[in-house]
């Protein structure tokens, strides 16, 4: 049992003893954190011995590991980790442990709502690491079950049923169309090569006689779409996003950071390693104009959906929704520049998301509303929170010295050379965010307080309580001053994936 | 008169059915429903004595003993649930008898 | 190491240890900011007297071959020149806002603001390329937000920062779509390596007048030309030595500076250069016309600063970016001078902006008033001051054109008259007539002379107004072409036009309780706040209402509920089947049995 399914399994460990022993008041919340703790330790660890833990074989994967699960269908349970999920899996790590720290509060049933969490990072981490197609949908659908669960009981409004139900139905039929794309892959492959195996499908893929990609080249242009709308559905690619912001802003917090933060990038890390890889001719077909259009729609009509929003939840929720559209552009890009940059800022957006989301329920906790015009001169009494809203808003709006200006720079340098036109527009989306998030941060904490509030006096928050803030902040500064520390993960992934694609 | 033919007796079988079945569908009393679909029994079972006669083989005399016997156990079991139904609803009118509605 | 690189390390050093450890403290905190903008200004002087050479080294930020972003340091006569200004200036006003800030709350977090703004003030003078340019340029939009908005609690001032920084972030997006023209052209992005890669065969096409238009969008949302110019007045709100120092002397300047870095681009594209300058004369004309109706001190100075980046800007599309260069540094000087002396007026009249409550001051305050003349003659074009032999060699430039360009010739002399007419208008109210009535301060004494950690560089700022032209700037420089000789004809006129305003600013306001003159669209500012007002709210903000229409109700009501609504309905349509009455299902069963014999038949 290698270092990563170890890992995987100490949340999925501490969910289950969280549900069964009779812990009581807060006893839940710290063994989770611990739990959450310990996945974030082991994952640095992993990250200590990466470089040295050279891939055996022919293999592009580190710490493979290997259990046959259904030889007869060729799937199994394969582990292995690239630069490129490595990354993904220390933002788990971080974001699980914020997401957790942030959830002290929580008073009814707290043993079911932290073995909930748990079970969603277990299926975030387990996704990330799983060199399986098949194991990568079931981690997948773990990681999704659970919301509806935390959302319906712990949601924050009278209607939190009716949102968990349309979200994850909404999901499921997302993964329902992945899974149909899946399975049509898997049957569409010439027998011999049948096999759900990431890297055995690499193997045929770059195998000397082999034909140019596994499918027909017809039978991708469908089954790319399948794949692409499947994920893109978890992702919020417009026009299938309308369930984000709804769902984000009626969850409890910690499932909120989960979601925005790392669910989403789940389905992009999807199509990095699984549409682009095998379906290249699908991918750079008119399916690649089709996305061009739909993340424009991403990144400016939602833009503009974002500013028209009073509800502070609601205007994050649609946020993130937007700046999915700048990771889909360096997606596209199909440039080394571009795709790293995509996923630093699948990273960097990820903290940014999740302390947007935490700030926003803290102050929801705190002052009971979250409409924005109610709200006001709140830096007044939650200078630390003004000071992290503050660091948010810049750090959206792209502002240096955040992990966002790295990865966006990457991106539209990356996309340039092939996408003239889609990136001068996307660059404006940079703009409207910044008019957003300022005009919220100008709402919410300058100004004057508003008469519906109690006269200013600072709350105070005990060290304990800001750490799981300054865990996110501090980690997008230190990316946003010393990018490579980042990218000296994610280059070499990347460069991998480029002779994956045989390019 | 020409000689009755194996065709004869399928027709009588055929009205026979299709009264028991137009019966079946059309009337409103359970116990006439019931004896409805004796009659499409029947009627089953005089094709099968039919075709073993003209056939000459004697495998359809021995199905409708089956037939006949099921046809008993099935008439003694139904009604059973029609008088235990009456106790409930009163009534032998079949569309008294919607528990099963959406 | 080098030790041009405490340039960039020692403010952000400060930032650090002040914004972590000693915000509450804050005379501690003054004192640390204080100390280090006196070592930069020593470290600029000893890098521009070459005692310090050039560095080499770069920090390698993003390394990806073809996108290669280092931190390096540029050091030639224009960045030497610029960081001269930048850390003097700098310096003077930590030490003003010793004095001035004493009693504020928040100085610490002032402080470590100020340190901020210099250490990304000092990297865009020193950058070496395109990127590290952009960089420091985003986090300078983002220092002026901080200090603008350092009396958050007032709504006036939230707004006034988040607008600047929402018109500069319009700004930067061309010049980001500029910059990364540019990338198209050539392989690198550094600012030698690109001038010395400057391919012969470069024509004026499309997209090469795309780029440097649109890298001067950079300098139309940093120096606030029209149309972005908004923010800059709004920017007010902020205190007196943040508006002297970013608003007057480094920040707007920071535009310019960048459009004579590029001026090996710009110089190849005649097209760009006559809209840059017809950009910049406009701006000029249009803010020395609003600046004539304004009471606000602070604002006629904002507009006033307005007014003379567009004659710096103007001046590079003419051509002539050592003037523009010349000009810049000169006008730090008296502008901050003017900015300083303005915070001496308010912090003595406790916080009074209103230039007709204002009165009798140049008995009260000799120092302050005795400056403040110097830099206003020195603005308006006084000969033998330094304002009038920068001006000057505008105004030279402008007239060595022909064409539609010889129009800004006449349009520079206009604004020159105006200048001196509203500079002298503001003198004549606020320091010689008579003292509007007000309340007397705590002690029963009237207003009296501001301290002497305010009066200070007052004085020596006073000096390089009156004597900075011996420098012979453009000479040092040698940046574009020096123009031929001048005739007499240029100086005879400007210095017309400064006699001519002066005059008729000061009989025209001697001994007046309230304006004689009242033009509404000057007033108004040409009612660009309101022409904006409109369109954000009737355009983007109705496209948004839209948009979210849209989203809400058709693509989320109409698709997603309505599906789940559909669905519902299919359900309870096909539940009709189930009528509980068994003669429907024996039907549907013949039915089915028919239809069965039926395909077999086929």
């Amino acid at each position: 049992m290698n270092l990563l399914t170890l890992t995987l399994c100490l949340p999925l460990v501490g969910a289950i003893c969280i549900g069964l022993f009779p812990l009581k008041g807060r006893e839940a919340y710290w063994a989770a954190l611990t739990a959450s703790i310990l996945m974030l330790l082991c994952t640095l660890r992993i990250a200590w011995i990466f470089q040295d833990a050279l891939p055996e074989g022919d293999s592009l994967f580190r710490l493979v590991e290997f259990y046959p699960w259904f030889p007869d269908l060729n799937l199994s349970y394969k582990v292995g980790i690239d630069g490129i999920s490595l990354t993904l899996l220390i933002l788990t790590s971080i974001v699980t442990v914020a997401a957790v720290g942030v959830s002290a509060h929580v008073e009814e049933s707290p043993r079911t709502f932290f073995a909930g969490l748990l079970l969603i990072s277990a299926g975030a981490f387990g996704a990330f690491i799983s060199l399986d197609l098949m194991l990568l949908y079931i981690f997948h659908e773990l990681a999704l079950i659970p919301t509806f669960l935390l959302i319906g009981f712990w949601g924050s409004s009278t209607y939190r049923e009716r949102v968990a139900t349309k979200l994850t139905i909404y999901l499921t039929a997302g993964s329902l169309l992945l899974l149909i794309g899946l399975l049509a892959f898997y049957f569409l492959l010439p027998p011999n090569i049948r096999t759900f195996d990431m890297e055995a499908l690499r193997l045929s893929l770059s195998a000397p006689n082999a034909p140019t990609g596994l499918i027909l080249r017809s039978h991708e242009l469908w089954v790319y779409p399948l794949i692409l709308f499947g994920f893109g559905i978890l992702i919020s690619l417009f026009p299938f996003h309308t369930w984000a912001p709804q769902g984000y802003a009626n969850a409890p917090t910690a499932v909120a950071m989960l979601h925005a933060g790392v669910l989403k990038k789940f389905g992009l890390y999807g199509i990095i390693r699984v549409s682009q890889v095998f379906l290249p001719f699908g991918a750079m077909s008119y399916w690649m104009d089709v996305l061009a259009v739909l993340l424009l729609c991403n990144i400016i009509y939602v833009g503009y959906v974002a500013m028209a929003e009073k509800d502070m939840n609601y205007m994050l929720g649609f946020s993130s929704v937007s700046h999915m559209g700048y990771i889909f552009l360096g997606i596209i890009s199909h440039t080394l520049i571009g795709i790293s940059g995509a996923i630093f800022l699948m990273f960097a957006h990820g903290l940014t998301a999740s302390l947007g989301f935490a700030i926003s329920g803290y102050v929801y906790r705190k002052t009971g509303t979250r409409d924005m015009t109610q709200l006001g001169g709140l830096a007044k009494s939650m200078p630390f929170m003004a000071v992290l809203f503050g660091m948010v808003a810049f750090a959206s709006a792209g502002l240096p010295g955040f992990g966002n200006f790295a990865a966006e720079i990457l991106i539209f340098f990356g996309a340039w050379d092939k996408h003239r036109v889609v990136t001068i527009i996307a660059l404006w989306g940079v703009v409207i965010s910044s008019v957003y998030m300022l005009r919220a941060f100008r709402n919410v904490f300058l100004g004057d307080l508003k008469p519906t509030q109690d006269p200013a006096s600072v709350i105070t928050m005990s060290y304990i309580e800001r750490l799981p803030y300054l865990l996110l902040i501090s980690v997008l500064v230190i990316i946003g001053f010393c990018p490579s520390l980042l990218l000296n993960l994610i280059k070499p992934g990347v460069e991998q994936w480029f002779v994956l694609i045989g390019k | 008169m020409s000689v009755i033919g194996l065709h004869h007796y399928l027709i009588v079988s055929a009205l026979l059915f299709c009264i028991g079945l137009g019966g079946v569908m059309i009337r409103r009393n359970v116990l006439i429903i019931y004896m409805c679909l004796e009659i499409m029994l029947n009627a089953g079972s005089l094709a099968l004595v039919a075709f073993s006669h003209f056939n000459g083989a004697i495998n359809g005399q021995i199905l409708v003993f089956f037939v006949i016997t099921v046809a008993a156990a099935e008439v003694a079991l139904g009604l059973a649930i029609i008088v235990a139904y009456y106790r409930l609803k009163q009534s032998t009118h079949v569309d008294d008898m919607t528990s099963m509605k959406f | 190491m080098n030790a041009a690189w405490l340039l960039l390390a020692l403010p952000l050093f400060s930032f650090v240890v002040i914004a972590l450890f000693t915000r509450r403290m804050g005379t501690l905190s003054s004192l640390i900011s204080t100390l280090t903008s006196i070592i930069l200004a020593v470290v600029a002087v000893l890098l521009f007297v070459d005692r310090i050479p050039a560095p080499d080294a770069a920090i390698k930020w993003i390394d990806f071959g073809m996108l290669t972003i280092s931190i390096k340091l540029l050091v030639d006569p224009l960045s030497k020149l610029m960081l001269l200004v930048v850390t003097g200036v700098g310096c003077l006003i930590h030490i003003y806002s010793l004095g001035y800030m004493k009693e504020d709350a928040s100085k610490g977090r002032y402080f470590a603001c100020l340190s901020l703004f210099m250490f990304s003030m000092i990297g865009i003078v020193l950058a070496e390329n395109f990127l590290m340019m952009f960089i420091f340029w985003e986090l300078v939009g983002v220092s002026s937000f901080l200090l603008i908005g350092h009396w958050f609690e007032r709504p006036a001032a939230a707004d006034a920062s988040k607008k600047a920084f929402i018109t500069n972030k319009i700004g930067d997006f061309g010049f980001l779509v500029g910059i990364l023209l540019a990338w198209t052209y050539f392989d690198t992005l550094s600012f030698p390596g690109m001038q010395q890669t400057l391919p012969n065969s470069i024509g004026e096409s499309g997209t090469f007048i795309a780029m440097c238009l649109l890298l001067f969008c950079g300098t139309i949302g940093k120096s606030a030309m029209f149309p972005l110019h908004v923010w800059l007045p709004d920017a007010m709100e902020g205190p007196t030595p943040v508006s002297a120092l970013i608003h007057a002397a480094t920040m707007v300047a920071a535009g310019v500076y960048m459009l004579c870095r590029i001026w090996f681009l710009l110089e190849i594209s005649p097209t760009s250069l006559s809209i840059i300058a017809w950009i910049g004369g406009g701006t000029a004309l249009m803010a020395a016309l609003i600046a004539t109706q304004q009471n606000d001190i602070k604002r006629i100075l904002a507009y006033s600063t307005l007014s003379q980046l567009g004659y710096m800007v103007m001046s590079v599309g003419l051509s002539a970016p050592g003037p523009a260069m010349y000009h810049l540094t000169t006008h730090a000087f008296f502008k901050a001078l003017l900015f300083l002396g303005a915070g001496s007026v308010i912090y003595a009249l406790h916080h009074e902006q209103n230039i007709w409550k204002m009165g009798g001051l140049f008995g009260k305050m000799k120092i302050t008033a005795i400056t403040f003349l110097i830099g206003t003659l020195a603005l308006i074009g006084c000969p033998g001051l330094s304002g009038f032999f920068s001006k000057d060699e505008i105004i030279l430039a402008a007239s060595h054109h022909s064409g539609h360009l010889h129009a800004l010739y006449y349009i520079a002399l206009g604004t020159a008259f105006l200048t001196a007419f509203y500079m002298v208008r503001l003198f004549t109210v606020a320091f010689i007539n008579p003292a509007a009535s007000r309340k007397h301060d705590s002690h029963g004494d009237d207003i009296h002379e501001s301290p002497a950690v305010m009066t200070m560089p007052l004085i020596l700022l006073a000096i390089p107004s009156i004597l900075v032209w011996v420098a012979g700037i453009p000479g040092y420089l040698k940046l574009g072409h020096a123009p031929e000789h001048h005739g007499n004809m240029v100086m005879i006129l400007s210095t017309l036009m400064f006699a001519g305003g002066s005059l008729v600013g000061y009989f025209l306001y001697i001994g007046k309780k309230a304006d004689p003159i009242s033009i509404p669209l000057f007033q108004h500012k040409f009612y660009f706040d309101e022409f904006y007002g409109v369109l954000i709210k009737y355009v983007q903000q109705n496209v948004a209402m839209v948009f979210h229409f849209f989203d809400r109700f058709v693509l989320d009501g109409l698709f997603v509920t309505g599906s789940g609504l559909a669905t519902n309905f299919m359900g309870r349509v096909l539940s009709w089947f189930q009528t509980g009455n068994v003669q429907t299902y024996v039907v549907w069963l013949a039915l089915g049995i028919l239809a069965i014999f039926w395909f077999m038949i086929q």
